[in-house]
């Protein structure tokens, strides 16, 4: 696979106010990238310096083997970007909507704006006008602006932001089929949830980069694997037998709750359990403890904090 | 994947001016306000003659300030001594037609013009409609032409309704000396001129306000002067003879080279998408 996005020390300064400083990431073709960061972190910023609509003040970035800043017009046949708040001309129906964005391409407008209408589910509303759709028929109208042109990058900006929880798992339907057809998917967004199921990949931004990998990746890196024992009572003999195993790494006790550190949960748990058996122990349940998008994203931030604190 | 035909494209620039069209003239009160109130205008200047020259009388007229700086007039545009008081007033009025008809272009990109890319930012569609292939110049000449083009046709209209009135007020004699070099000029020249500034001056007012009201605020100042000729001539103060309505037109021609590169400049993108909230 090649990078369709890659940016170098990219840097953008409002004034004095510094929004994104030093990013150098890369994305490759096909993939879907989940940008998270807080608020004010430079997510925004970044995506627009990526779509060409605005420049950074150093560094680079090349998006589909052009330089952001060198010809937006040409980079814009190649991206689409669905912004946080997508607006439309309010006296216009919903075809009419996409077929104005869409004559700017060299495409058939029409065909193209009525095949999108079709995949988004709003064919039978497509001579009304705007005013009257939606939230989550807006956002999809809105998706079809973003992809209308067939771009081969698409930029999108909390797609499922206010949105109902059906019309939300329509949008990440949509965001997954968009995968499926070979487009790459810079995703913007502030729910991890949705970032860990879609995403192939995660950065993590707060002005700088924090992290970029995939969610596997970093949960390894900052968490280590764990199996909770719950028991009838804990002893003596069965934590001597626990900590007696070469695989187990750390053992502590919660009352009759054990949080037991091992390298590999799926393989090792029959070996431990077994143990405490045989050390007289009466098992209740057995679990491997999960650690979601989300505890990762504040261990990185916290951390993060921390730094920031430090230095100051 | 990609459903690519032979299908024209559109251009850009026309595809921005339909795009206007059909929003403007969908709403009852904008088709009003561009097609009812610069025929409103023209009648208003017919009945103001008409009660000017029926109740104030010619030779009052003649006899007062402006009566002297309306003798220059008629002296340089050779207008002869035998007709009436009553037809040489005429023959002066209903020639200041063509510059009173630069208040109707002011008039509707003073409404049109401020608000056009306050607009955009208001409902949110300049993010998206920046992030198409269109270029800023296209934007900008699209807006300002969707709102030139039916000012002009309406002010052509006008002036065949002026004609008529002319006709029915004064004679048909009388068009020979209304119809002077100064009236082809001003209508196929200036016209076209003071509206294409006027609009861009509206157009580039809107890309740098940041409410709709503050973009009308911005286009009356930068209209004021227009509207201070206009006041100027009408008064008989200055008399735009051919040679100076060339010249004007010359003048004018480079403002709006200028005024169209400005805009350009004063359109900036990232100021337009930050700032905006």
């Amino acid at each position: 696979m090649s990078s369709v996005i890659e940016t170098d020390k990219l840097t953008k300064l409002y004034g004095d106010l510094l929004a994104v400083k030093d990013l150098s990431i890369s994305v490759e073709s096909g993939e879907i990238l989940g940008f998270l960061g807080p608020n004010g972190a430079g997510k925004t910023t970044t995506t627009r310096i990526l779509s060409g609509l605005i420049a950074p003040s150093s560094g680079h970035a090349v998006v589909s083997g052009m330089k952001t800043d060198r010809t937006p017009e040409l980079l814009h046949e190649k991206v689409g970007i669905l912004t946080e708040t997508p607006g439309f001309y309010e006296r216009m129906t919903a075809l009419e909507n996409l077929l104005y964005f869409g004559g700017f391409y060299e495409i058939d407008q029409l065909s193209q704006a009525e095949k999108y209408l079709n995949i988004m589910g709003l064919s039978d509303r497509k001579q009304d006008k705007v005013t009257g759709f939606s939230r989550g028929m807006l956002q999809k109208l809105a998706l079809a602006r973003a992809l209308i042109h067939e771009p081969e990058i698409v930029f999108l900006d909390e797609p499922t932001a206010g949105l109902d929880p059906e019309a939300s798992i329509e949008i990440r339907n949509l965001i997954r089929d968009l995968k499926n057809r070979g487009h790459t998917v810079f995703l913007t967004t502030h729910n991890l949830e949705e970032a860990e199921t879609l995403s192939d990949r995660i950065a993590l931004i707060r002005t700088r980069l924090l992290v970029l990998d995939t969610v596997k990746n970093l949960k390894n890196q900052l968490f280590k694997p764990q199996v909770t024992v719950e028991l009838e009572s804990v002893n003596k003999t069965i934590m001597n037998a626990v900590k007696g195993l070469k695989i187990v790494k750390n053992v502590q006790q919660e009352k009759n709750i054990l949080h037991i550190d091992i390298d590999d949960p799926e393989s090792q748990s029959p070996i431990l359990v077994k143990r405490i058996v045989e050390a007289g122990g009466d098992i209740r349940t057995v679990s491997e403890k999960h650690h979601t998008l989300e505890d990762v994203y504040l261990s990185l931030i916290r951390e993060e904090k921390e730094k920031v604190d430090e230095s100051d | 994947m990609m459903n690519r035909t032979n299908q024209k494209k559109r251009h850009p620039i026309a595809h921005v001016i339909r795009k206007e069209w059909l929003i403007t003239f969908r709403s009852l009160n904008n088709t009003l306000f561009i097609t009812l109130v610069p025929v409103l205008i023209t009648l208003q200047i017919l009945l103001y003659i008409f009660l000017v020259l029926r109740f104030a009388g010619a030779d009052l007229i003649l006899d007062s300030i402006i009566g002297r700086a309306i003798e220059k007039w008629l002296v340089q545009f050779s207008v002869p001594q035998g007709l009436s008081a009553l037809q040489r007033l005429q023959v002066f009025f209903f020639s200041q037609f063509p510059i009173y008809q630069l208040l109707i272009p002011c008039m509707i990109a003073m409404s049109f013009a401020s608000f056009s890319i306050v607009e955009e930012k208001q409902t949110r569609t300049l993010e998206p409609l920046l992030a198409t292939p269109v270029r800023t110049r296209q934007l900008l000449l699209g807006k300002a032409l969707s709102g030139l083009i039916p000012s002009i046709i309406m002010s052509y209209i006008c002036t065949v309704i002026f004609l008529v009135g002319v006709m029915v007020m004064g004679s048909r004699e009388l068009l020979r000396w209304v119809l002077n070099p100064q009236w082809w000029l001003s209508l196929f020249v200036l016209v076209p001129l003071v509206s294409f500034l006027s609009f861009m001056l509206g157009v580039s007012g809107s890309s740098r306000a940041q409410d709709a009201k503050s973009a009308q605020n911005i286009a009356v100042v930068v209209i004021l002067p227009i509207l201070a000729i206009v006041a100027l001539q009408i008064l008989g103060f200055v008399v735009f003879s051919p040679a100076k309505l060339i010249i004007l037109s010359v003048v004018l021609l480079i403002l709006n080279w200028i005024m169209l590169k400005a805009a350009e400049r004063l359109f900036k993108r990232e100021t337009i998408l930050i700032r905006w909230k």
